[in-house]
Parts: C-alpha cells; structure tokens; sequence
C-alpha cells in the first residue's frame, strides 16, 4: 500500500501558498467566533446532574449518623487509596459494624465515583460541591465529623428535599436492576438508566449548551 | 530655539512609540486570545485595558539578576544596543509630509544598518549570557538576519529604481497619491520577498528561530530578567513598528490615502503600520515554526533569486519606459 502523506498541489496552489491562506482564513473566523472562557469567580459554571465534587458521608435521617455499614468495598475499589475505614462490631444486638472515623484524604482523591457506585446503602456521595480548597491540609483531610457536615451543608442548599435526592453515581449505568443490591434500586432519571442514558456524544443534544457557548458548537 | 525644537519631538515620538509598544503587546494578546476562542487579559481594568501598564511596573521593580558567569559590561549593554538601534532607526521615518524628525537623504540604507545592528544586541546578548540557550539563540539570529538581510535589501533596489531615491519622503512622493501609484502592483514580487523577510528580521513567528520556547526556553533573553528583558521585548516590538512603516512607505503610499484628513495627517500611514502590526500577529496566531534548514533554504534559494529576479525585471522595464 501506498501512503502519500503531502497531499500533491498545482503549481498555482505552490505560488500562491493556499495550505497557508486556508489557515490564515481558519484564524480570521475564530477572532470573530464567541470565546469559550468563563470568568470564573463572577461566572459560575453549570453543575450539570452527575457533578463529582466535595465527598461527603449521607446522614441517615433515622438515626442521625452515616448509614455507613463498613463492608470496605469502597476502600478496595479506590484506585488512588484514599479512604481510611475504622469500624468495631457491635456484639451484643445484630452483630453490625458500626463506624468509628471514616478518613478520605481529599488531595489524593482522583474524583472517579468508583466508590459511590460501589457503595450498596447508598451512604457515600461526590456533592456538587467544588469549592473547598483551603490553606491548611488538615481541613481537607476528612475526616467522619468533617464528611457528615459536608453532606449537611450540601442537603441545606439543595432545592429538593433530601429524602427524594438520588445521586445518579447510587445507581452504576449499564447494569440490570436485578443484579443491584437492594439499595441501590432507585429511581434515577431516564437520562441515566437503561436504553436512554445520556454518556459521550448524546450529551449535547440532550442538554442545553451552557451560555458561553452557546455558538459553533457545530464547526 | 531649534535644538529645544527637535527635543521636544524626539520626546513626544519617543513617548508615542513607547505607548504604542506597551498596546501593542495588548493588542498582540487580545487578537492571539480570540483567535484561539480565549478572551486574552481581562482582569487589569476594562477588558484588561491597563495591562500593559501593570506588566510594565511589573518589569520594572523585578529582581535584575546578571549570571555569575556572564560577561557583565556585554551583558548590561546587549539589550540597550538593541533598544537604541531601533529607536535610532524612527528618527528617518516620515510620518505624513513634512512630519519627520531627520529627513536624510540615505534613509532606506540608515534604516537598514540599524537593523542589522540591532541584531548585534542579539548576538551579544546570546554570547555574554554565558549559557548553552542563548548562545544558541544568538548564533541563529545572527544567520538569519544575515541570510535575510540580503533578501530584503534586494528586494527595496526595486522600489529605489522606481523612485529613483532612498530618501523615505521622497518614495512616498513619487508613489503619487492614487491607490495605482503604489508600489504594490509593479513591486508585488518585491513586496512578497520583502514581507517574508520582513518576518526574520524582526524575529517573528514563523521566523522565531532564535528565541524559540520549545527549543531554546527564550533564546537569547533566556538569561535576562526584569527590565533588561522589558528592553528587549521593546526593541522587538519596536522592530515590528518600524519594519511595518517600511513596508507601508515602500509599497502602501505612505501618507496617501483615498482622501486627506485635515487634522491628523498621518492617519493613513498609521492605520497602514496598524494593518501590518496585525497579519504579524495574524501570522503568529496561525503559523508554526519553520525548521532551520527550511530557513535557510528559503532564504537563499527562493527569496535572493526571486529578488534578483525582480531587480532585473524592474530595471529592464524601467530602461524601456523611461
């Protein structure tokens, strides 16, 4: 086979050097295309459903503590090994672990989700939380407290109540209902299950660019 | 009287030319940003409008390091040479009629010579710096420019047979003030060289050879810091400015425009330099970096034959018409 890498020109094109003037022109019609930078702190971007930010431990409204069972699936499928489990089991009732410190070292965290799709209660969640930094290390190593108040304070701002919120990452994309544990079969929206769920390129038509771009996005 | 004269104009030209360097760099980020889909600066004041005077006190209270190893008075004196050189070469230029500072009768030439001696800055810059980048760096602006000096040089005895002068008013003049009369249409093969090599003399994409990022950090101005790099960037774009108002002069009619503006007469001339200013940094948004052997090859066997062409071609004309 024969590969011809530089396509072959005409002497006029050689002249008039039309691979540069095609180039030229590409750069003229980007000057006047819409920029695509967001003045981030004036101009916030869209948290879209899905977001994996700030982590934080959900508060289980019955007993006002994580629902956490630790089965330390989470700690295993963490590829970067961020999260820290300690538990002790309860002798005495059911034989249940209960939680002493959970610890997610937020810097080494690669923000996959892997341990929200793993968890089988549901009780793990990424916020749509994605300003935290901080000056000291120490407040974004979490630790139980710090992780329980994360979810507190994403639940305040939340617009729907908090019983009803489903994170979409609770329930793994791709997967039969009935090869779920029985938490995790939860209602998402369509976009996310079965047939209809919206991953790579559907992304776009079914959601509304954002404002700053809200042109060429077909050139 | 006239002396006190004469140094009030240099100041204002000076000033002028500063201010315009120091938005030039404005400009160039601004069209680089939306060519790119960026915005550019926008934080310092309106759409970053006051940039440029925050890079500027930025340079000028940085720490000046000279390296241990350097030559130190070849070092201090690099980029001033560069500076002066440039700066030296705008006294010839002729702004509108009558508006210029010195209006010798050997402009072009004046002009040419301070260029090259601009790139002795360079070349002095890159050896005293005492490191492998800007050595480098230096030797190759000091090819190039050679390498296209001719180019350019043969490129203008064209414009001088038309005109019949080196004196930058009177090429202006002789291209008359109708859009024919310019030098473009009977020169285009001349402009063409001259554009090209217009690029490598001022050390400009696609001709950044001695101070490209990817290979040399900053080639020559790798080890300067501060103000002596402020300098530098300065006689760059001051470069620019004047190889532009060579360009606008020789080919474009100077002055002339498609009707006289009572008030400011060298808007045509400065909207021309402003329309150079603009493919330079067209050309940097668009085009990568040549290879220097490509460099090379370009300058000696396409441009220098097609500038000797043109010269023949020019002359013979003119003997059987005039």
């Amino acid at each position: 086979m024969q590969i011809q890498y530089k396509p072959k020109r005409t002497w006029l094109a050689t002249i008039f050097q039309v691979e540069i003037l095609q180039g030229m022109a590409l750069t003229l019609r980007r000057l006047f295309s819409r920029p695509i930078t967001r003045q981030y702190p004036e101009e916030k971007p869209q948290i879209k459903t899905g977001f994996r930010g700030q982590h934080a431990l959900v508060r289980d409204p019955a007993t006002g503590l994580t629902k956490c069972v630790g089965c330390m699936r989470c700690a295993m499928v963490c590829p970067s090994r961020c999260i820290r489990i300690r538990s002790h089991k309860e002798k005495e009732q059911w034989n249940r672990r209960l939680i002493d410190d959970y610890r997610i070292e937020a810097l080494r965290c690669v923000y996959c989700g892997y341990c929200v799709e793993v968890c089988p209660v549901n009780a793990i969640v990424l916020t749509e939380v994605f300003e935290y930094g901080a000056y000291d290390r120490q407040s974004i190593f979490f630790n139980l407290e710090q992780l329980l108040t994360n979810w507190d304070r994403f639940a305040a701002q939340m617009d729907q109540p908090v019983a009803d919120y489903v994170n979409p990452f609770w329930r793994p994309r791709g997967l039969a209902e009935h090869t779920l544990p029985v938490g995790k079969r939860l209602a998402v929206t369509p976009e996310w299950s079965g047939e209809q769920q919206v991953v790579g390129r559907n992304w776009r038509q079914h959601h509304q660019p954002e404002k700053s771009c809200k042109e060429d996005v077909d050139v | 009287m006239h002396i006190i004269i004469l140094l009030i104009e240099i100041l204002a030209l000076f000033a002028l030319v500063m201010l315009h360097v120091a938005y030039a760099t404005y400009f160039e980020r601004k069209i680089i940003g939306h060519m790119q889909v960026r915005l550019g600066p926008m934080r310092v004041g309106w759409h970053g409008l006051l940039q440029p005077i925050a890079d500027g006190i930025k340079s000028f209270f940085k720490e000046d390091i000279i390296p241990a190893g350097a030559d130190r008075p070849t070092f201090v004196a690099a980029p001033i040479i560069c500076l002066v050189a440039m700066l030296t070469s705008l006294a010839v230029l002729p702004l509108a009629k009558g508006w210029v500072l010195a209006d010798i009768d050997i402009g072009l030439l004046f002009i040419f010579a301070m260029s090259s001696l601009a790139s002795y800055g360079v070349v002095l810059a890159g050896w005293a710096s005492n490191s492998k980048f800007s050595f480098l760096g230096g030797l190759r602006s000091m090819a190039q420019v050679i390498s296209y000096e001719i180019a350019m040089g043969l490129s203008l005895v064209g414009v001088m047979l038309l005109s019949g002068s080196l004196n930058l008013s009177r090429i202006v003049e002789a291209q008359g003030d109708s859009i024919l009369g310019m030098y473009l249409l009977p020169q285009c093969l001349g402009f063409f060289v001259f554009f090209i090599s217009m690029l490598a003399e001022t050390n400009r994409v696609p001709f950044d050879l001695p101070e490209a990022e990817t290979e040399l950090v900053s080639g020559y101005c790798t080890e300067y810091s501060g103000m002596r790099y402020a300098i530098f960037f300065m006689a760059e774009y001051i470069g620019m400015m004047v190889m532009a108002a060579i360009g606008t002069i020789c080919f474009l009619g100077g002055w002339n425009g498609p009707f006289a503006v009572p008030f400011f007469p060298p808007l045509w001339f400065v909207l021309k330099v402003y329309l150079f200013l603009f493919i330079f940094i067209w050309i940097r948004a668009t085009l990568p970096r040549y290879r220097y052997d490509q460099l090379m090859d370009l300058g000696w066997k396409l441009l220098i034959p097609l500038a000797l062409v043109n010269l023949v071609l020019t002359a013979c004309i003119k003997a059987m018409i005039g």
